[in-house]
């Protein structure tokens, strides 16, 4: 019985190094991925993330096709067009007092067509599932660094600027008239260089599952940002965690598994969540 | 004779740490524009706004159309007008906050940032749990900025100011916690540490108490008194006639500005009803 438990459970990691680089890869990933992912809800620009997945999309077919599977031309690329695209649109929005989420969603609808069209006509069916559903199993040891410098790099400027960033997600008005012009820029830039290097896992349409999904669960359990962003960071690896081990005993594909299973999370955590509320409010009634 | 300090001999960690140094200086203003120890705390005579022919559209409606005038250093002054005559647009541009379409700002006081702005509490999500006193701390922003701790001084300047809001009673309470009024009284706090030359309030009475707002006339006639210039978007006419020196009446474009006797008469009012 243990011994079943066990080669279901770790089994697989310890058999196949490409599991075990693909979990540490995902661990690292959602480690930053969950504080952000707070942040980015907090400040409500969960759609803004959604259109930045995508925007990567094209300049990461170009590096493709000019240099194949190199992976400095996926993410340079990837991330030249999300700031090209990010950009534009802050542009749009300029001058504007309610948001253009019109603009946003068009955005987001050529920036994918476009890449897919790239994909199609310089690479075959193949790659365009590639990038659009990622390859979770195909990370190597290159992808793995890539992803630990920019998850390490995002944990500490998270930490330094801790203060201006928190305020800017309830009081932005005040921010911007204190100083602290740049954070908006910073903090979208973190955004995005998350979305670059989990492009190759999660594809261009999954790239942001990871971040919003965990963090959403987190939410229905607390609105502490502190206690958010590690249950964000927890939740997202035990999604990772799960994730995979489906992947591997369905013999179903890995990015999308973890995504669905951070869903799963999601879903049951708003149920504890009304739960907890219709629970508070009989033991208040039955009180009184 | 040369010394060995002199650029060429300095070590490479000297070198180093200057050129860091520098690179710091210049990136500061944008990382972390609030501290600067060593700003002027007198009041000069540049802390007045300027506005020339100032238009703003959302979208095709016109918000704002041709607004030009100035508001005079030290200057009291209420902002009145039908609804829909651009009234807070009007404030937010001078914040900074909008982009207006076409015209120009001279604020002096802005580019030292020493203007405060209050938005209508809408703009803030009191959902997020800070306290009053984190709150009302963020008023001393210049100085600790956005990297270095509060300081005891600190601390004591906030039980102050929030004691002269009279919310000492809810220091540690959540911002979501306390009513619209109390939240006002919290923020006005704020604007107090602020310290700001030039302070713009949009409707900073709307659903507030009564006695909360006898609370802010006050701390608004001591700023008048201390020299800043103050500009508050206004409703109850009764209030601005007793309390504010200056008026602007607009509705999209000024139909009268200046002292606010001459302003609100019967006639000025009847032509902004019509104009909006």
């Amino acid at each position: 019985m243990n011994i079943s438990l066990y080669a279901t459970m770790i089994g697989p990691f310890e058999g196949f190094s490409f599991m075990r680089i693909a979990l540490i890869a995902c661990l690292a990933l959602v480690l930053a991925n969950g504080p952000l992912g707070v942040l980015l809800l907090s400040r409500r620009m969960a759609l803004d993330g959604d259109v930045l997945s995508h925007a990567v999309m094209p300049g990461a077919a170009l590096g493709f096709v000019y240099a194949g599977h190199s992976l400095f031309a996926l993410g340079a690329g990837g991330l030249l067009s999300g700031a090209v695209v990010a950009g534009l649109a802050g542009l749009l929005a300029r001058g504007r007092r309610q948001r253009d989420e019109t603009g946003l969603v068009a955005f987001y609808l050529i920036t994918l067509a476009l890449g897919v069209m790239l994909v199609a006509y310089f690479g075959n069916n193949v790659d365009i599932m590639r990038v659009l559903f990622g390859t979770v199993l195909a990370i190597d040891v290159s992808a793995l660094m890539q992803i630990a410098v920019v998850s390490s790099v995002t944990m500490l400027l998270l930490a330094i600027f801790y203060r201006p960033l928190a305020v800017a997600s309830f009081d932005q008005v005040f921010l911007r008239l204190v100083g602290g012009r740049a954070m908006r820029g910073m903090f979208m830039l973190l955004v995005l260089l998350n979305l670059v290097v989990s492009f190759q896992a999660f594809g261009t349409l999954l790239a942001v599952g990871p971040m919003l999904l965990p963090a959403a669960a987190a939410r229905c359990w607390s609105r502490r940002p502190g206690v958010m962003s590690a249950l964000a960071s927890a939740l997202g690896m035990l999604a990772c965690y799960t994730g995979l081990l489906v992947s591997y005993h369905g013999n179903l594909p890995s990015g999308p598994a973890i995504v669905l299973v951070s869903g799963v999370i999601y879903g049951l955590s708003l149920l504890a969540s009304a739960i907890g509320r219709y629970a508070v409010i009989m033991i208040r009634g039955s009180a009184a | 004779m040369v010394t060995l300090t002199d650029r060429p001999f300095r070590s490479w960690r000297t070198r180093v740490m200057t050129a860091s140094r520098t690179a710091w200086h210049a990136l500061e203003p944008y990382v972390d524009g609030g501290y600067r120890p060593d700003r002027p705390s007198q009041f000069g005579s540049d802390n007045g706004i300027e506005v020339q022919n100032i238009s703003v559209r959302h979208g095709r409606i016109v918000a704002l159309d041709g607004v030009s005038g100035s508001f005079a250093p030290g200057s009291l002054t209420a902002v009145v007008g039908p609804n829909g005559a651009g009234k807070s647009t009007l404030i937010s541009v001078l914040a900074g906050i909008t982009r207006p379409h076409r015209g120009r700002i001279a604020c002096p006081a802005r580019a030292r940032h020493r203007l405060a702005y209050l938005p209508q509490q809408s703009e803030i999500d009191r959902e997020y749990p800070v306290t009053i006193s984190e709150l009302v701390c963020l008023g001393l922003w210049q100085n600790f900025g956005a990297l270095r701790a509060p300081g005891d001084d600190d601390a004591g300047r906030v039980v102050q100011a929030i004691a002269a809001v009279g919310l000492q009673d809810l220091t540690h309470r959540r911002v979501g916690a306390v009513s619209v009024g109390q939240m006002q009284r919290a923020l006005f706090a704020r604007l107090l540490l602020l310290d700001a030359e030039v302070i713009l309030l949009d409707e900073p009475f709307a659903a507030v108490d009564t006695n909360t707002v006898q609370v802010l006339l006050a701390l608004i006639a001591r700023w008048h008194a201390e020299r800043r210039t103050v500009v508050a978007v206004m409703h109850d006419l009764d209030q601005v006639r007793a309390h504010f020196p200056n008026t602007l009446l607009l509705a999209r474009a000024p139909v009268a500005w200046g002292e606010t006797g001459s302003v609100l008469t019967g006639e000025n009012l009847a032509k902004a009803r019509a104009a909006a």
